[in-house]
């Protein structure tokens, strides 16, 4: 499918209105862009010429809205660009609209935007995951050929296993951040969602090195070239949804009919990943988030008395539930005298989440998870309490914690839903990740939406 | 039978082309909200990026300090929400400062000097300004992101008036290594003063903190104004409250802003999009480069050195240039001593100056003008009164003193040869005078000095004229 992937979607100027007679119908029902701009002709120049891509709406786009899903920033345009999006419109790829998130990247449903409603295109009752919801929904409806995420706690990769599509969560600091609203800063970077394994590459390698506008940023160490040999997999992994359950021990035998040596590992840190993340993201988002309050950026009540009254109006009609309680939950944890309580412990046991990879990576080339213990779920899903819901993430945040690079690759269906595996590797060996979900690929191809296809561009 | 404690938190600008977190301009007095752009106005998305410049004037400021300067210093958050902060918190320096446990000397007014303690030097940023017009307030956001560096020194000053010279002393610092203006009625320097008294040798009272004070003589009438507050509150058996006053300059007192209930949580912790700054061989190498001679070491090395008295080495050392300008004169002039220069620089330049509406940075008078000008006196060539109409010369024609001295031949009159027939025609002009005065009548001297001086055009030397004068009467 690769190469004619990107041959068929380089049609997209060409055959503008064969592309919007299938997609325009497509995205009114699976709703995934907040801002949809295809009448745009793409540059015919470049490793990326003619490509057509989406960006989650809290990335910056000149002249787009920036609305992070939020009702504070909805008639808020950006007048600047993200680094990494300015690489890829360089390379010859075109913006043609912003999709929808949980707001300000806090779900995994894209429920929680206050803009619009995103469907999973495998099943409209059910949710996209999130918080990249709209991004993921996209590539998988054939809408564009890639699309970028923020992935802060696996909100990248969630959603593309809901989809059924790659998600890429580069190594921190590979992808500048510069023009990526932030949300929890220490532990974001922008990722790629695509049917495309050899386009999310591309565009990975279009996007990455050192930016000047972010200190955090740098050229990624060329990586030890090595075959990938060893994969370590956690040892009694249970727990997870049924139908999740056999796409895992389906894969654990692809890879070692594919040749893999399969290393059972115990990660003990595991259990303590969710909590020290929810403590290191809501610290972080509390401060990043403060600068929502009506005065220069977010909504503006009708009437205050002075400026404290004008942020509390501002902020408490803005701002969704979620978005409030995690910025009370950083708040709290980060008050004068309890830091070492909560903060200094997150980042105590963040260090000792990384030294417990770094231990699994002496021994294996991955460490490969399930994405996430369920395939997506219906819309307004009560099964799982919010806490439930927050312990889900927990094999999407470890990469985050850690810094280090993942892949979610779609590893076939169950019941007519697409089910996600991730691959996990050292920093900066995104070369590892990419080669392994390749080899796989040549047994369980990444599936194709009912309903979707490229044939416009014939 | 009190005891004050003041310990002070000095902000200054800091001389960068740029801000600190952005390429965007740092100038006073422009258009408002011109000088701004997506990072200092703290857009979504946006990153800060260390302007290295700043980083090396906090450095320096910290060397001179006698600072222990931070090997990986880092950058925190500080939370709290105000209208003129653009991100609602502020990029500042709170676990590891760039300089820590430094301390500076300086002069009191009895000429004793005293040191105080430096607890920290950091580096943050500047918020934006509110303009208050009518019922609406707005914000110009072109200081927002300014260089901004924080001394706080511990409660080691006693009284207003040692405060005010301590400040005044920081400020000649910060001037002398060229790092700030050091401007408090320009705002480029500003200063919270902690204040406590308690009966004496009961150690530290209770806190209070006062903010608004944008000159140092304010700063010393709001302590002394508190010293008053606050003994009248323990007088009276009750205890002074933690919390923040401002000060109301309309008034001259201290207000209550807030109090510790009401007091602000900031809630610190590590800027995750800033990483550790170390400094490395060659960027201390530019520290140590960028290292002067302080004020108070140079006033006192300046009376060593030239003999000054210490109001003439205060006026020498206030501003650098003029000392620079002072050392440079009194090498340039080998014969005269420093006295004659530092009395030159106090009177008659400071006077054109004055006249003039100029600086000596920016005056017609260089040091080596002012030295050959000493030399010619030095050498008798002119008389101090000449040499006071060749300094005017200097200021209105911007030429060398004997370049003037040629083109208005003033050279003085100095040998008995030149002036015995002037002093002989004015004798046999006015005989009656001469005989008055031989008579005994010593006023009448002064008309015949005045008479020679007249047929000179002044150029006679006073010291030959009082000298033939006495020879032909006798």
């Amino acid at each position: 499918m690769d190469p004619t992937f990107e041959t068929r979607w380089s049609q997209f100027s060409a055959k503008k209105q064969a592309y919007l007679a299938y997609a325009r119908p497509m995205e009114q029902k699976v709703g995934s862009f907040l801002t949809y701009r295809p009448d745009v002709e793409a540059p015919q120049a470049g490793a990326l010429q003619g490509l057509p891509f989406a960006v989650k709406d809290n990335i910056a786009v000149k002249n787009f809205p920036l609305t992070c899903g939020s009702r504070m920033l909805e008639t808020l345009v950006s007048p600047y660009t993200a680094t990494a999006v300015a690489r890829l419109q360089a390379a010859g790829a075109v913006v043609i609209g912003k999709t929808n998130l949980d707001e300000f990247g806090m779900g995994s449903s894209t429920d929680l935007s206050a803009l619009g409603k995103t469907n999973n295109p495998w099943d409209f009752s059910r949710v996209a995951g999130g918080s990249s919801g709209g991004s993921a929904a996209a590539a998988a409806a054939g809408l564009v050929s890639f699309a970028l995420g923020t992935d802060t706690g696996g909100s990248v990769r969630q959603p593309a296993s809901f989809c059924g599509v790659y998600g890429l969560k580069p190594t921190y600091g590979t992808v500048s951040r510069y023009g990526m609203t932030a949300y929890a800063s220490s532990l974001e970077v922008m990722g790629i969602a695509s049917k495309s394994l050899a386009l999310t590459e591309k565009v990975y390698g279009v996007m990455k090195g050192r930016d000047p506008h972010d200190q955090t940023s740098l050229d990624p160490a060329p990586g030890v070239a090595r075959a990938v040999k060893t994969i370590a997999v956690l040892d009694g992994l249970t727990d997870l949804e049924p139908a999740v359950q056999r796409a895992y021990e389906a894969t654990l035998d692809h890879l070692k009919a594919l040749g893999y040596r399969l290393l059972p590992v115990h990660l003990g840190t595991l259990d303590y990943a969710v909590p020290a993340y929810y403590t290191i993201a809501t610290a972080e988002a509390s401060a990043n988030l403060a600068r929502f309050n009506g005065i220069r950026y977010g909504l503006r009540p009708e009437y205050a008395e002075n400026p404290e009254d004008l942020i509390r109006k501002s902020r408490t009609a803005g701002f969704g539930d979620e978005v409030k309680i995690r910025i009370m939950l950083g708040t709290y944890v980060l008050r004068s005298g309890f830091q070492d309580q909560y903060y200094t412990k997150a980042q105590k046991v963040r260090t000792a989440i990384r030294n417990d990879l770094q231990k699994v990576f002496d021994q294996a080339d991955l460490l490969m998870t399930p994405t996430f213990p369920t395939r997506a779920f219906v819309h307004g899903d009560r099964s799982m309490t919010p806490y439930q819901q927050k312990l889900a993430d927990k094999f999407t945040v470890t990469a985050n914690l850690a810094g280090i690079p993942a892949l979610s690759f779609p590893a076939g269906l169950e019941e007519g839903l697409p089910v996600g595996m991730q691959f996990m590797a050292p920093a900066f060996e995104e070369g590892r990740l990419f080669e392994a979900a390749a080899k796989f690929a040549t047994r369980v191809a990444a599936p194709d939406c009912p309903g979707t296809s490229l044939d416009w561009s014939k | 039978m009190y005891q004050t404690f003041v310990g002070l938190e000095i902000h200054i600008h800091l001389n960068t082309a740029t801000k600190v977190f952005c390429g965007c301009k740092a100038h006073f007095g422009d258009e408002p909200n011109t000088n701004v752009c997506p990072v200092c106005m703290g857009y979504p998305g946006v990153l800060p990026v260390l302007n290295q410049h700043a980083l090396e004037l906090a450095y320096t400021v910290s060397l001179a300090l006698g600072c222990q300067l931070s090997h990986r210093t880092l950058f925190d958050r500080k939370n709290y929400f105000y209208p003129d902060m653009p991100k609602n918190y502020q990029i500042t320096q709170f676990h590891e400062p760039v300089g820590q446990n430094g301390s500076i000397e300086f002069a009191l007014a009895d000429g004793t000097t005293k040191k105080v303690r430096i607890h920290d030097v950091h580096l943050e940023e500047d918020a934006g300004k509110m303009i208050h017009a009518g019922d609406m307030t707005l914000v110009d956001y072109n200081r927002a992101g300014y260089s901004l560096l924080e001394v706080v020194t511990e409660p080691d000053l006693a009284s207003g008036e040692e405060t005010e010279a301590f400040l005044q002393a920081f400020q000649r610092v910060v001037r002398y290594l060229g790092v700030s203006d050091g401007n408090m009625e320009e705002g480029s320097m500003k200063c919270d003063t902690n204040v406590s008294i308690n009966k004496a040798g009961a150690g530290l009272g209770t806190k209070v903190e006062i903010k608004n004070l944008n000159s140092s003589r304010f700063v010393k009438k709001a302590i002394e104004h508190e010293q008053k507050r606050q003994a009248a509150v323990l007088e009276a058996g009750n205890k002074v409250s933690q919390e923040t006053r401002l000060w109301n300059e309309n008034r001259d007192v201290t207000e209550t802003m807030r109090t510790k209930e009401g007091g602000l949580d900031y809630r610190y912790f590590p800027e995750p999009d800033l990483p550790p700054f170390v400094p490395d061989a060659s960027f201390l190498k530019r520290i140590q480069d960028a290292q002067v001679e302080l004020p108070l070491a140079r006033k006192q090395r300046l009376v060593r050195e030239f003999g000054l008295s210490r109001e003439q080495a205060d006026f020498v050392t206030d501003a650098r240039f003029t000392a620079d300008f002072f050392e440079q004169a009194v090498r340039a002039s080998a014969a005269s001593g420093g006295s004659a220069m530092a009395n030159w620089l106090m009177g008659d330049v400071q006077k054109e100056l004055n006249h003039f509406n100029l600086t000596l940075e920016a005056c017609p008078l260089t040091a080596g003008r002012l030295a050959s000008l000493q030399s010619l006196l030095d050498a008798g060539r002119i008389h101090t009164k000449i040499a006071k109409q060749l300094l005017v010369s200097i200021f209105e024609e911007d030429k060398d003193p004997e370049t003037l001295l040629q083109e208005k031949g003033l050279e003085s009159i100095a040998t008995e040869q030149q002036l015995a027939p002037i002093v002989e025609s004015v004798f046999s002009a006015h005989p009656n005078v001469v005989a008055a005065v031989k008579a005994g009548d010593a006023r009448q001297k002064g008309f015949l000095v005045g008479q020679v001086m007249k047929a000179t055009g002044g150029r006679a030397a006073p010291d030959l004229v009082n000298a033939l004068l006495a020879k032909f009467l006798a």
